[in-house]
């Protein structure tokens, strides 16, 4: 039985099969989602994944069910059955998408980025030592030191990096753990309430209306239910559900519910419930293999992990080629291979910024908290500079753009459109409430209403309340409740007497009311539905209270109304209502619903209200901010062109000003095929279209209108969508909730889940949660992204700038043979020790001028470190630090005795430790610890010549165009505790730890410490006027030069 | 779907550097105009004439705070070290009796080590000094008024002289002599006002055995006061200066060691003594801030001799 359940639903790949072959009717076009199409790596032929269904369980009458499954209806399973079941099958829930284990995480991180050259650079330590070692038993153990000391760099940063990263997915698991979801099962012929995940296959379970469905269930006895498959197949009207076999195709038939849909409503009869066996659990289920299958679409390079792999490569390449360059130099100038072997790590140490990947982990984190406090959840962490490239976001339209609840927009009477509030709290209805008509349109708004407030939310406000009805209904009662006050209270007192819900067949909706008038003894029959089909019953109309017999003109009014207020993509509906006169229908009159013994015609048309799912009030404006960012805003979503359209244009997505060919066409009153295309920005596009479009039309479509609208899509055309996108180069940010979104939020650059609405696999698919489901944060987002990518651009240049100051004094050593100005480990003491706090000071720099101001930045034209970023830094400010560092190192040599002059070539003398006598340039004798000391001494005075001209670095890195001044010295105040960290460590390691011989620092005297002012002064002025020639000349040689 | 990776065939990349190298359409080398590469050229020479510039005057700035005559800071010269001669690779003095040619260099390197010792080439530069007392040598008011340094004659070093030696120091008869010196630091007054004495003994008991007795040259290793200070390379018109010892033949046996102590006490005048290096290539890394004037600072030396 177990094997017969897995067998259930087949999974094949066909690499042949043609997407569109698979669209035979037009109800199959919905279910295209579930056919994701991955890329295998090798040929770049897309596949299709064809998913065949076996299932056969909604052909099945309840008997043979019961057979196939071992169970009972009625009793259900037995306890026992249900845990072998449960043993056999696992339990009910997805499995997570497999997690890359923690130990390849780690050992990436070991040999991720600059790791590969340090580690290099530690194993030629080892091998120089193991030389050594050979040739003198004796030898010092400095170079397996050394070797163990970058190591040990590597693995600490790794840990780090590990560490951060760690922790950033930790927020997201505390986010993903939910309540568990309970089930109410019959088992052993009792109801039970277990948690979902213990449901087996052939469990009996009952669902209310509002319970998420825990399985794969064939319905057996249900009335009026309706599901919610929108995350599903992305239909967002709710669909019926039935005990009957309506379909061959299992998605298609009413008598099978999905796990995680949710169903909506059920009638009252016969207990409120719908019964079901659960036919499939877990994975099995096919959002299991949708949510499963997601996880197949490839999971592209960040950008900035494209960039920082970019900029390790850069660097290498200078580490690798310098240094091996030197390395022949080295043996060709007769220097020992072990000597230059020596040498080469020297060089690789200095190239390499040994803490830049954990400053730039650092700043991302950083970000990412700063950016969970404004509502976006960042699941990795380089999805936070992601959306600050992003050039297209495709958004979803229902939830995110809007407020995902309809609303009354607007209402007509006395032949007047109103607009009605619809911002988030309704508050500010100003429409004129004084018309006789008003009081009864709204007295047949609250009585023809079958909704109700869920007990016990007094104290919430009426547009949070949780309403149990339909989505229509739902807005119908809000609306009331803000304006007229209690409406329960106005039901209780016009009691119902009788009732036809609203059914598809007849379109309207009908009560018949006793009034709370006690004068009156009429009864009042009360209806809405569908404008033509309740304008058609009506013999009069209700204008300013008072009843006029409906004639041509006011029927006329009536449809120019209707027609705009459809056309504004809003659903309209009708109101009539009709007094029965007391002596046909005394108070005792029976009232029988399927007779209809009460007139139904010569009612009184009393007005039309339309509504609509309303654009967030924050959307607008976060749209223009985008428009202005350059960032191209594409609405893709399932609704219909007409409403897509209609909240495009409210939210700025179709500016005021576009139009469409459509609207042109409208406009000259010519054929939309002799529209000049050109003319149009905006264009809609529904589904049917886009099936038909070459993925050439595609891009000529995405290149050429601005302002673009697929609506009617299904979520396999969200795929195309994207994958056209990122045709064009771009970066593209999906946002979506459905299980269906997630292959497309896979295949984005940066895939946003709602937080609120979104389904569990979106949120696994997605790289960023949204946790209000607020499209504006998405424009915080961005904006956080693109600060910290040109902060890291800042950091990278501060960071890289000291590498020629540290790497100079080796060339300089090997050429002219200066005793060694900076040793291998104090450089280690520079970029892991005095330079972190600055670096990571820089992310918190503000942005220099607005960033959402300009365009997002070209994927393969504006990179993080630039040729100008490079050069800059090297040639220019590293260069200038390494003579200032020089200056420094000289100075105390000088003073200690051996002036410049004599320094060239001494280097064999002065390494030599046999050599206790070396001559200085006053004839005086030195022992070789006496010129280790010396030397160390000038380690340190090096070290701190590179620390005092890092402070002005840093200040000038700040900005890249505008002055300091214009900036703010003061306004980065963690910039002054990374200048105060740098001026201590460096301190300390002088003065508290000089007496470590291990470390190789010592005592400086307090001068030395201002050797290298006048260059750090010259650094900021030269950077200074580099700043302000690109302000006074943009675009000139300079500018494309100097700025980076 | 993946944006496509273009191959590009071998001929495409030839192509495509040799645009880049030289582009006809645009008359660019190497992606820049001749106008670009100009300024670029001028822009380095300029900045870089400048940091020239820069670097120069920062360095003759430097270089006035600095003395032609005595260094500005000598804390790392506060005990002067020892050495031997002849000075070897590794301060193994390696002598097989048997075999002439293993011994010769040494010879040689003392004949012209010993040379401007000469007696007559002393009596020429240097002065006669009396004994037991430092020679200063105060300027009188004149500035940088040239020094000289004490006379020390070779024939004070006896048999190790050298002068008449058929033995060649000792070296043909396996009794080697080891000359030792002391480093010469500016102003440095050694012993306190007190007679000095190098002592040497093995390293280990074992080879203090083999080794048997020192002869020291002059007698009991003296250093005279008189040979200090020393004034520096400009002033001091003489080269030339400093003690030199020997030390005399012992037992021989493969492989001693032997181990020299400097005079002490050392430390007169220039504060407390901090490290040492000794002519054995070891360090000997003494931080002892209490080390006063009474503390005999241990050097050490190796003499290695191997078989007859």
């Amino acid at each position: 039985m177990g094997q017969k359940t897995l067998e259930i639903y087949s999974v094949e790949l066909s690499g042949t099969k043609d997407i569109d072959q698979t669209d035979k009717g037009d109800g199959k076009e919905k279910y295209r989602g579930l056919k994701n199409c991955f890329e295998p790596k090798k040929n770049h032929q897309r596949e299709e994944l064809k998913k065949e269904l076996d299932l056969d369980d909604h052909k099945l009458s309840i008997k043979e069910l019961e057979e196939k499954y071992g169970t009972n209806f009625i009793t259900g399973l037995s306890s026992t059955q249900a845990a072998e079941l449960l043993a056999q099958n696992g339990p009910n829930a997805l499995t997570p998408p497999k997690e890359t284990p923690e130990i390849i995480k780690f050992l990436k991180q070991m040999v991720g980025g600059f790791s590969i050259l340090l580690w290099i650079g530690a194993i030629l330590c080892w091998i120089a030592y193991g030389i050594q070692y050979s040739m003198n038993k004796s030898s010092s153990l400095d170079n397996a030191y050394l070797g163990c000391v970058l190591a040990l760099v590597v693995i600490l940063t790794g840990i780090f990096a590990y560490y951060q990263e760690a922790k950033s997915t930790n927020i997201m698991a505390t986010f993903n753990k939910m309540i568990p979801q309970q089930a109410l099962v019959i088992r052993d012929s009792e109801k039970k309430t277990i948690p979902a995940e213990q449901l087996v296959v052939g469990d009996i379970v009952e669902i209310k209306g509002g319970d998420r469905i825990p399985a794969d269930i064939r319905l057996l006895s249900v009335q009026g239910c309706k599901v919610d498959n929108s995350s599903l197949t992305g239909e967002s009207e709710p669909q019926a559900r039935s005990s009957e076999f309506t379909h061959d195709n299992a998605l298609e038939t009413k008598n099978i519910g999905f796990y995680s849909t949710t169903c909506l409503e059920v009638s009252a009869s016969p207990a409120g419930t719908a019964t079901g066996m659960v036919i499939n659990t877990g994975d099995r289920t096919i959002i299991g293999q949708i949510a499963s299958l997601a996880s197949g679409v490839g999971n592209e390079k960040t950008p900035i992990a494209i960039e920082i792999e970019h900029f390790v490569h850069i660097v290498g390449g200078v580490a690798i080629s310098i240094g091996i360059l030197f390395f022949i130099i080295a043996v060709s100038l007769k220097y020992h291979v072990l000597d230059s072997i020596i040498f080469l790590i020297g060089i690789i140490v200095a190239n390499v910024p040994e803490g830049l990947l954990a400053t730039v982990t650092v700043t991302l984190s950083l970000t990412a908290k700063r950016m969970a406090k404004k509502n976006c959840l960042v699941k990795n962490l380089e999805a936070v500079e992601t959306l600050g490239s992003t050039s297209i976001i495709c958004s979803d339209k229902t939830g995110t753009l809007t407020q995902n609840r309809m609303t009354v927009a607007h209402l007509w009477f006395d032949n007047q459109i109103f607009i009605a509030d619809t911002s988030e709290d309704h508050s500010n209805q100003v429409f004129d409430q004084s018309s006789g008509t008003w009081a009864s349109l709204s007295k047949i708004i609250t009585l023809c209403n079958r909704a109700e407030f869920s007990p016990g939310q007094e104290n919430i406000p009426i547009m949070k309340r949780v309403v149990v009805g339909d989505a229509s209904e739902t807005a119908l009662l809000k609306f009331s409740e803000v304006i007229l006050g209690d409406v329960m209270e106005i039901r209780k007192r016009n009691h119902k007497v009788a009732e036809i819900p609203f059914n598809s067949t007849n379109k309207f909706q009908l009560s018949i009311h006793k009034t709370d008038d006690p004068n009156d003894k009429r009864f009042l029959m009360v209806m809405k539905g569908a404008p033509e089909r309740i304008l058609e019953k009506c013999s009069t109309i209700m204008v300013n209270g008072q009843e006029q017999p409906l004639d041509e003109t006011t029927a006329a009014a009536f449809h120019t109304a209707y027609m705009e207020l459809g056309g504004l993509g809003e659903r309209v509906l009708g109101f009539c209502h009709l007094y029965l006169p007391a002596d046909e229908f005394p108070e005792s009159y029976s009232f029988d619903v399927d007779t209809m013994n009460f007139p139904m015609s010569n009612l009184c048309f009393v007005g039309l209200l339309s509504m609509i799912d309303p654009p967030r009030s924050t959307v607008p404006d976060a749209v223009t901010k985008c428009r202005s960012a350059g960032i191209k805003v594409i609405m893709v979503t399932g609704d219909h062109p007409i409403t897509a359209k209609a909240i495009a244009k409210s939210v700025g997505i179709i500016s005021a000003n576009s139009e469409t060919v459509e609207d042109i066409a409208k406009r000259l009153h010519i054929a939309v095929e002799q529209v000049n295309k050109r003319d149009a920005k905006a264009a809609v596009v529904t589904g049917t279209e886009l099936k038909d479009m070459s993925p050439e039309q595609l891009d000529e479509l995405l290149t050429n209108y601005s302002e673009i609208v697929f609506a009617r899509t299904s979520p396999q055309q969200k795929l195309i969508i994207v994958e056209g996108c990122q045709r064009q180069n771009a970066v593209v940010a999906v946002t979506g909730d459905g299980v269906n979104d997630s292959p497309a939020l896979k295949k984005a650059d940066i895939g946003i889940a709602m937080g609120i609405a979104g389904s569990d696999a979106a949120k696994n698919a997605a790289d960023m949660v949204l946790l209000d489901d607020n499209f504006a944060s998405i424009v915080t987002g961005v904006e956080e992204g693109r600060l910290i990518f040109d902060n890291l651009k800042k950091t990278i240049a501060y960071t890289l700038t000291k590498n020629i100051a540290e790497l100079c004094p080796f060339l300089i050593y090997i050429i002219v043979g200066l005793p060694l100005p900076i040793g291998t480990i104090t450089i280690l003491f520079i970029d892991l020790g005095t330079d972190i706090i600055p670096s990571i000071a820089l992310a918190y720099e503000k942005a220099e001028s607005d960033i959402m101001n300009r365009k997002p930045r070209h994927k393969k034209k504006d990179r993080l470190v630039n040729q100008q970023l490079a050069i800059y830094s090297y040639l220019h400010i590293g260069l200038m630090q390494a003579v200032g560092a020089f200056v420094v190192y000289l100075t105390v040599y000088a003073q200690e005795g051996f002036q410049p002059g004599i320094l060239a070539n001494l280097r064999v003398e002065w390494e030599n430790d046999n050599v206790n006598d070396l001559e200085d340039s006053y004839g005086q004798q030195w022992t070789s610890y006496q010129r280790k000391y010396l030397e160390w001494t000038g380690y340190t005075a090096f070290f701190v010549g590179i620390m005092v001209q890092q402070i002005a670095d840093l200040l000038i890195r700040k900005t890249r165009r505008n002055s300091i001044f214009q900036q703010g010295f003061f306004r980065n105040k963690v910039i002054w505790l990374g200048i105060a960290s740098q001026i201590i460590i460096a301190l300390i390691l002088s003065y508290g730890l000089g007496s470590v011989t291990a470390l190789n620092f010592t005592m400086l005297r307090p001068q030395y410490w201002f050797v290298a002012v006048p260059y750090a002064i010259l650094i900021w002025v030269y950077d200074e006027v580099r700043k302000l020639f690109i302000r006074l000349y943009p675009g000139s040689w300079w500018d494309k030069n100097m700025y980076y | 779907m993946v944006i496509q990776k273009e191959k590009k065939s071998c001929g495409q990349v030839v192509e495509e550097w040799k645009e880049f190298v030289w582009n006809p359409r645009t008359h660019q080398f190497m992606g820049r105009t001749g106008t670009s590469w100009a300024f670029i050229l001028l822009f380095y020479l300029v900045f870089y004439g400048f940091l020239t510039a820069m670097f120069t005057l920062t360095m003759w700035v430097m270089l006035q705070t600095v003395s032609d005559h005595t260094p500005k800071y000598q804390d790392r010269l506060a005990t002067p070290g020892l050495m031997i001669r002849p000075k070897t690779e590794n301060l193994d003095v390696i002598v097989n009796v048997s075999d002439a040619e293993s011994w010769d260099q040494h010879v040689q390197k003392l004949n012209k080590f010993l040379e401007p010792y000469n007696d007559s080439i002393q009596a020429q530069k240097n002065d006669v000094c009396r004994p037991g007392r430092y020679y200063e040598q105060p300027d009188n008011g004149v500035l940088n008024y040239p020094k000289r340094a004490c006379q020390f004659n070779r024939t004070q070093l006896g048999d190790c002289s050298g002068i008449g030696d058929p033995t060649h120091y000792g070296y043909s008869t396996g009794q080697p002599c080891v000359f030792i010196k002391m480093n010469r630091v500016i102003n440095f007054y050694a012993g306190a006002n007190q007679s000095m004495n190098v002592t040497c003994v093995g390293k280990r008991d074992e080879d203090a055995e083999n080794l048997g007795n020192f002869v020291m040259f002059p007698a009991n290793g003296s250093i005279d006061l008189m040979y200090f200070p020393y004034y520096g390379k400009k002033f001091h018109v003489s080269a030339v200066g400093g003690p030199v010892r020997w030390l005399p033949p012992g037992e021989q046996g493969p492989g001693e060691e032997a181990e020299c102590q400097g005079p002490g006490p050392l430390l007169s005048s220039s504060g407390p003594g901090e490290l040492h290096a000794a002519p054995g290539g070891r360090e000997v890394p003494e931080r002892d801030p209490q080390c006063g004037g009474e503390r005999r600072m241990p050097y050490q030396c190796r003499q290695h001799r191997h078989g007859r």
